[in-house]
């Protein structure tokens, strides 16, 4: 088989697709990591600076969903329109020309972000407001703003509760729309949010735990308003050092922000996660790497595995063979609902019921019917 | 006697097949006259799906039934019209037995004539089984219908003179809604009156036969609580069926005078104002026992009707009950004033019910105000009916009395 015919196949939908040479009878597509985040109701916009790292780690802005709730940029308090700065010394303005905001304003709602999530869009969505992913990538969200136990604001007028959070990444692992999930919330009260999470490959990290209150970095005096919370403030420097070669894994990701530094105790989740946190590069969701291997020995390309069977209907079902379900313990993560009994009262009950109306017929209407009855 | 009974019994079931049948039904269990949080047929099926599902159904709001329905209902729940209908059945038992209670003496004109007073069965039969309140009530498969039953059973086991059983029925209906409790009085009369035990409070006899009354009844009462309780395995059923009748936390709007007073108080004088629509209904029962202690078939009545009334979530079919016994008191008929004015007042509050219904909360033009005005109406009609019919009994034992002394001092 040729190479280019390899390229075409139809069963293939990423573009630009990089083959790995490691083993020559088997494909391996690029993980395309998907940057998915919100930015709600909180005054200051860090995300802008994430957009900066998250873009410059590799991941281009057809990768990424941003939802903006308040338009900062173009707020009338703004001193300098069309700027918004993340550090008081207004050094870098992290609104440049080249951020594309996929949901801003009123746009930005619950319905909305679990829309996006689950991929239930209605068909004239554009491609920008979609999450295309598949279950080859790895996906981060970032939420911030305002947050309480077990839900996050939205807008002043509504909440999403962590139940729906997680029932959201259920149909999203359900419908394989994703490898691996890094979550990160930076919210009071942020530990609440991924109490509930119940699917697979899961990863969660959280500014503050139950009880406690996220707190702000820096106020601009000018403004009056806080320009970036202390964990973002601290993640953000972390990241700084990574670069797209950087062997940094999530164990150093979950030492961001100490309690000293932030007064919340970060809080983490790993337990839905299948592999060792300590194996997991911080590039594999910050940033999309690809894994290139030259080699100049010549290869056989034999006929890889069966085409899948198109059905007609969305591309986003992905028909699988058996083998491939297998590879992951499903059923011993995901609980099981237990099958529902109908209830039936207790026998003592029924005993003691009917012994009574026995003895209240017999005492009103005699024993001598008895021998009429029998 | 047979043959007509049957036949309206026929008659009886064949409208509430077909009602049961038909689209209206839906329409039926869903009006806020018929069904009532206590009894609704929806909250019904909710509980025992709570049940089903490992809940306690008491947990929440829904369910306000006691244990015992759940028994009943549990494994009848898809044949659960047969039920209904049979329980309409029960009630024609009991009206033989007024019969026995009645003067024979043949006074002219003011008592009925044996011959008519044949048929007076049959009519407190008629009046309850085509009532198109309880057609509506029984359609809208509300479990007012055995509520009412076991009262009618009450009743006829009553009048029968079997006190063990009238204990134990007035238990079972004072466990379903706690106003029964008020039929306690009339019934320990009418067991006086049968013994012929005057009602002298100095004298021992009294106290011995009221004690042992009381004794099967509130026996009962705690047997029956009991096995409730061994049902379910624990005490909610308790608050949240007396709890409930007694606080009345649920102020959707019904026929009664509670929702709309409860909904517009501020929560301080909420215990007050409870404490006194509840005390209405008991308030009544000892002058009344007093005035009546000769007639107490009639205190029941009288009874079922401030009970009908002043409960705290009535409904059609509490008073389609003591409708059905005003046949039994044919012999008032004649002095009854304002029959026109009453009858039309209750056709004309039952025809609007729906339309005001309809302008408040579909249409938006009207207010709780004009719902209220009409169930104030209503109670109006139905305080007037339960006027009438006292003021009658009296003025017909006046003209008894003044007959019998005349007739006396003829001889």
């Amino acid at each position: 088989m040729e190479l280019r015919e390899f390229i075409n196949f139809p069963g293939l939908t990423f573009p630009g697709l990089k083959i790995t040479l490691l083993k020559p009878d088997i494909f391996f597509k690029q993980w395309y990591s998907w940057y998915s985040k919100i930015h709600s109701s909180h005054l200051e916009s860090p995300l802008e600076v994430f957009h900066n790292h998250v873009y410059r780690l590799g991941i281009p802005d057809s990768h990424i969903v941003l939802m903006l709730a308040d338009d900062m940029a173009c707020n009338y308090r703004n001193p300098k329109p069309a700027t918004v700065f993340s550090h008081k010394n207004m050094e870098l303005n992290v609104y440049g020309d080249d951020v594309e905001v996929d949901y801003r304003g009123y746009e930005v709602t619950v319905e909305n972000f679990l829309r996006v999530l689950t991929g239930r869009l209605p068909p004239s969505t554009p491609r920008s407001k979609r999450l295309l992913s598949d279950d080859r990538s790895n996906i981060l969200i970032y939420l911030t703003g305002h947050g309480g136990n077990g839900f996050l604001k939205f807008q002043d007028s509504e909440e999403i509760s962590n139940m729906e959070l997680a029932d959201a990444f259920e149909q999203m692992w359900q419908k394989r729309r994703y490898n691996e999930l890094l979550f990160i919330i930076d919210t009071c009260q942020g530990a609440s949010m991924y109490e509930r999470f119940y699917s697979p490959n899961l990863m969660a990290l959280a500014s503050s735990q139950v009880g406690e209150d996220s707190l702000s970095h820096q106020p601009d005096l000018g403004i009056g308003v806080h320009l970036m919370d202390k964990y973002t403030f601290y993640l953000l420097e972390f990241l700084e050092e990574v670069h797209p070669a950087s062997q940094a894994n999530m164990n150093d990701l979950f030492k961001v922000c100490p309690q000293s530094q932030c007064v919340s105790t970060p809080g983490h989740r790993t337990d839905l996660f299948q592999r060792d946190p300590g194996s997991v590069l911080i590039t594999d969701f910050f940033g999309s790497v690809r894994k290139v291997e030259i080699t100049k020995d010549t290869i056989n390309l034999t006929s890889p595995v069966e085409p899948p069977i198109k059905r007609s209907g969305s591309s986003d079902i992905q028909i699988e063979s058996l083998t491939y379900v297998d590879q992951l313990p499903v059923a011993e993560i995901i609980h099981q609902k237990p099958k529902q009994k109908d209830w039936h009262p207790p026998d003592g009950f029924i005993l003691g019921l009917w012994t009574l109306i026995l003895l209240v017929f017999f005492q009103t209407y005699g024993i001598k019917h008895l021998k009429h009855i029998f | 006697m047979a043959a007509p009974l049957t036949l309206l019994l026929i008659v009886a079931v064949t409208i509430r097949a077909v009602l049961f049948r038909s689209s209206l039904a839906e329409l039926i269990s869903a009006r806020v006259e018929v069904v009532s949080p206590l009894n609704a047929w929806k909250r019904v099926v909710e509980g025992l799906a709570l049940l089903d599902l490992g809940v306690s159904p008491y947990s929440g709001d829904v369910f306000h039934e006691t244990p015992l329905m759940i028994y009943l209902f549990h494994f009848t729940v898809d044949y659960a019209e047969i039920v209904f209908i049979v329980s309409a059945y029960f009630f024609r038992k009991q009206k033989y037995a007024l019969e026995s209670d009645r003067y024979s003496a043949d006074c002219l004109e003011l008592l009925r004539s044996p011959k008519e007073m044949f048929y007076i069965p049959l009519k407190v039969a008629m009046f309850y089984l085509l009532n198109p309140f309880t057609i509506l009530s029984c359609v809208a498969k509300s479990t007012c219908g055995l509520n009412n039953a076991i009262i009618a059973l009450f009743i006829f086991c009553t009048l029968k003179g079997s006190a063990l059983l009238s204990g134990i029925l007035l238990a079972l209906a004072t466990y379903q809604s706690i106003y029964p409790l008020t039929l306690f009085a009339p019934a320990l009369l009418f067991f006086l009156q049968r013994l012929y035990i005057p009602v002298n409070l100095r004298r021992s006899s009294f106290w011995f036969f009221t004690l042992q009354y009381a004794f099967m009844y509130v026996g009962s009462l705690v047997v029956i609580t009991g096995l409730s309780f061994f049902l379910l395995g624990s005490w909610d059923f308790i608050p949240s069926v007396y709890g409930f009748i007694f606080s009345v936390p649920d102020l959707t709007p019904n026929i009664g005078l509670f929702w709309y007073f409860f909904a517009e108080m501020f929560e301080h004088f909420r215990l007050f104002f409870s404490c006194v629509f509840q005390f209405n209904v008991f308030f009544y029962t000892i002058p009344l026992s007093i005035k009546l202690k000769e007639h107490p078939v009639f205190l029941i009545f009288m009874q079922i009707a401030i009970i009908s009334i002043f409960k705290s979530y009535p409904t059609v079919g509490d008073v389609a009950l003591y409708m059905a016994f005003l046949p039994a008191w044919s012999h008032l008929y004649r002095f009854l004033r304002n029959i026109f004015l009453v009858s039309c007042v209750l056709l004309a509050c039952s025809a609007l019910f729906p339309v005001l219904w309809h302008l408040w909360i579909y249409a938006g033009s009207a207010n709780s105000n004009f719902y209220y005005a009409i169930t104030l109406l209503f109670n109006f009609g139905q305080v007037k009916v339960f006027t009438t019919t006292w003021l009658t009994n009296c003025e017909w034992k006046n003209r008894w009395r003044n007959k019998v002394s005349l007739f006396i001092n003829l001889y």
